[in-house]
């Protein structure tokens, strides 16, 4: 599998060429928790895949005819085929490939899935806002909200009386929201799970699992990134190659 | 219709269990979310009974179907309760048989969900347009931006020379946008289709088709409930009822 930790294409840079055959292609960064979401599936189902990095400081022009939104994580298969939007990657992978299936069969079971998806869902504008306070600001009333959307999540836990989000063994839920519970950490966040018990025990699960250990970024490279894109350099997303 | 029954509002009694063989929508009348299910529901001829939430005095029994109390819910005869409007409609489609409304293709899949992320601002926009003429404030700012959305949506059918969004026939995409375009016209704001007209063909083929024919609410009754929804009325959800 190329590419983890290869150097981000910019502006000026050439389109990579066409994906090769047996292979899938993901626009990522290294540090975007969107693109992990991908790539945890990816590693999950032993999917063989390559990886172009891009310079989301300065990006390459040809980037925006694989996104019009310009974002990452895109996929691109050899038949030229673009997916992107990270939860719709997430999907089209499972349903595309073959293994272990990651979302359940069971529709019930599928949509209980999509629904703790919502439930989550104003965790990453929480985090983003935390990251960008200025300075000055302290981010109790970040914290509070975030504590606040953290109590949802361990009532679903509490209710399923299971280990994981979809039950007791890891599945798709679990791996689209795993990327900002391991930014917590470094983002000094932690104390936001301390009246969530159950929630912590399933962090502790997670960091067993090898697609999520494999992908595990390490706290110093994670700060020295966040503090250069922070200050808009182009330099970010290479930090510590 | 069916689902031309009276709201369950505050003091109500919460319906019984739902009987085998059918499923349940909370549901009301005129709104839009609620409509993209109530279209699900229609085209693969799922057996359904419907009971329609007065929003502005819930029952109380309802927030244990929602813990917001918002509409559509899915109820089934195993008490599983299922939310978010295009959850709901996906849950239909895998745990129905006969007419698939998503694509088989992982990659076509994939790409409906792709348009319904370029379709996301647009509830908002046409709700925030018709606030702004009802309440006699100008909204041409919120229109141009809603022209935009459209013009995005207009270069998706001008790529694809397509009738519909997923191809020649009608499809999931397609009754997932289509309540928003059906109340332009009673919104006032059906001006901002003029520059479109790729999407004012899709709109005359979505008329013809027999589940989007079947649901069309009739244009002064529509009126009439907002009339009332204005003055902030709770009898608005139950207009137009004859029983």
């Amino acid at each position: 599998m190329s590419g983890g930790s290869a150097r981000s294409l910019a502006k000026g840079s050439a389109p990579p060429g066409p994906v090769p055959q047996g292979l899938i292609r993901v626009y990522s960064m290294r540090f975007c928790p969107f693109a992990q979401r991908t790539l945890l599936v990816l590693k999950a189902k032993g999917i063989g895949h390559e990886i172009v990095n891009i310079n989301l400081k300065n990006k390459p022009e040809w980037f925006f005819t694989k996104n019009p939104f310009g974002l990452v994580p895109v996929l691109e298969n050899s038949q030229g085929q673009l997916i992107y939007e990270s939860a719709i990657t997430c999907e089209y992978l499972d349903e595309a490939y073959p293994g272990k299936k990651l979302l359940p069969d069971d529709p019930y079971e599928k949509a209980c899935q999509k629904m703790v998806f919502e439930l989550f869902s104003k965790v990453p504008p929480l985090v983003t806002s935390f990251i960008r306070r200025q300075n000055n600001e302290d981010g109790s009333g970040l914290k509070e909200e975030l504590r606040k959307e953290f109590s949802k999540l361990e009532e679903v836990l509490t209710n399923k009386k299971t280990t994981f989000f979809g039950g007791n063994s890891l599945s798709m839920i679990d791996y689209l929201i795993w990327p900002w519970f391991e930014r917590l950490e470094v983002l000094e966040l932690n104390e936001c799970v301390d009246h969530t018990p159950k929630l912590k025990l399933w962090m502790a699960a997670m960091r067993e699992d090898p697609a999520v250990s494999s992908l595990l970024i390490e706290a110093k490279a994670f700060r020295g990134f966040l503090d250069l894109y922070l200050q808009n350099s182009p330099e970010a997303c290479d930090y510590g190659l | 219709m069916e689902d031309a029954t009276r709201t369950f509002g505050k003091g109500s009694c919460p319906p019984g269990p739902v009987p085998e063989g059918l499923i349940r929508v909370y549901s009301m009348r005129f709104c839009p979310f609620a409509h993209r299910t109530r279209l699900v529901l229609r085209a693969k001829g799922i057996r359904h009974e419907v009971i329609n939430i007065n929003l502005r005095n819930k029952p109380e029994w309802y927030y244990t179907k929602h813990p917001s109390g918002q509409i559509p819910v899915l109820e089934n005869s195993k008490c599983q309760l299922i939310y978010e409007s295009v959850i709901a409609c996906e849950y239909l489609d895998d745990a129905y048989p006969g007419r698939k409304l998503y694509p088989y293709d992982p990659y076509e899949r994939a790409r409906q969900k792709m348009l319904l992320e370029l379709f996301y601002k647009v509830p908002h926009l046409t709700k925030e347009c018709l606030v702004a003429i009802r309440c006699g404030r100008e909204c041409a700012d919120l229109k141009l931006a809603l022209r935009q959305e459209f013009c995005n949506l207009e270069e998706i059918l001008g790529y694809q020379n397509t009738v519909f969004f997923g191809g020649d026939c009608i499809s999931m995409i397609d009754y997932l946008f289509w309540p928003w375009f059906e109340r332009l016209d009673v919104y006032g704001i059906a001006d901002c289709l003029n520059h479109t007209p790729a999407l004012r063909l899709w709109t005359a083929a979505m008329k013809q088709d027999p589940t989007v024919c079947a649901l069309l609410i009739d244009r002064s009754i529509f009126l009439g409930f907002l009339n009332l929804y204005f003055q902030n009325n709770p009898d608005a959800f139950d207009y137009g009822l004859t029983c």
